[in-house]
């Protein structure tokens, strides 16, 4: 199975500049890489509001959860965000175990997530 | 091309062997998950137990062989105990021991905006028991041990 089988990540303009990002099969050490690449192209184009959409990823492992941390500050600098959405159970419990809930915005609700971006905004 | 090799030694016990490369890890997990749910496991326990061994093998191959996908990892499975599922990794990398490694405090952690080293802390959080012994003169590999009780 090639690499671009195994992840794949679209994106996706949503409305007030937010940029979603759905991701695609499995993220482990293997397809980070993959991931770090559209996160980065996202910031260089200035893309710095940002719904991860995990509805379609079935596995997550810490090298996933790396691509989030190595990108949070830079983008929050930004008055950005990365917020997520759409974790299956399995996927959940691996951020959950290890806190991030502290420091990751995580809804099922997309337009709770949205809302916080306009909010935020407007202060 | 990719070799894999699927034993089984024994009743209880199972083997795979493969190439020292992350594109192995998918393979790697599938077979773990196989047997941890034949064992009695649940889907998210058989996932939980997955995960902690491709932590172990991410880590052999980024750190321990540095990307160089020319060595091998062997994944072993015993369940000798009906309780007991016992994942053995075997590498001949130079030997680090992941239970000497001190757990991160995650408020800190995010304080600073670190980044790395949560694949060991997962493999701690999941697994009931670790063990690791070192390769020696009279053996050449080195083996991590991770087990997981089953409740009944």
């Amino acid at each position: 199975m090639s690499i671009d089988e195994k992840f794949k990540v679209e994106t996706e303009i949503l409305k007030h500049d937010v940029l979603c990002m759905k991701l695609n099969g499995f993220l482990d050490a293997h397809t980070a890489p993959i991931l770090e690449n559209a996160v980065q192209s996202a910031i260089t184009e200035n893309n710095f509001k940002i719904i991860m959409n995990f509805e379609k990823l079935d596995y997550i492992s810490s090298a996933g959860l790396g691509v989030f941390m190595s990108f949070i500050e830079e983008i929050r600098s930004n008055n950005g965000d990365i917020k997520m959405t759409g974790m299956n159970d399995k996927v959940f419990t691996v951020f959950d175990l290890l806190g991030f809930p502290m420091l990751f915005d995580i809804s099922p609700n997309t337009d709770e997530l949205m809302t916080k971006f306009v909010d935020y905004d407007n202060h | 091309m990719i070799i894999i090799k699927m034993k089984h030694i024994n009743h209880n016990e199972k083997c795979l062997c493969t190439i020292s490369s992350s594109s192995e890890l998918e393979k790697i997990r599938n077979f773990v998950i196989l047997c941890a749910e034949k064992f009695g496991f649940d889907d998210k326990e058989s996932h939980n137990i997955a995960l902690a061994v491709d932590e172990a093998c991410s880590n052999l191959i980024r750190y321990g062989f540095k990307y160089n996908s020319k060595h091998d990892i062997q994944v072993n499975i015993s369940s000798n105990d009906e309780h007991k599922f016992v994942v053995s990794i075997s590498d001949n990398a130079l030997p680090f021991n992941p239970t000497k490694v001190e757990s991160p405090n995650m408020e800190e952690y995010f304080r600073q905006f670190k980044k790395g080293g949560l694949g060991i802390h997962l493999m701690k959080l999941v697994m009931d028991e670790i063990d690791y012994i070192p390769k020696s003169k009279n053996n050449p590999r080195n083996t991590l041990l991770l087990k997981k009780y089953l409740k009944i």
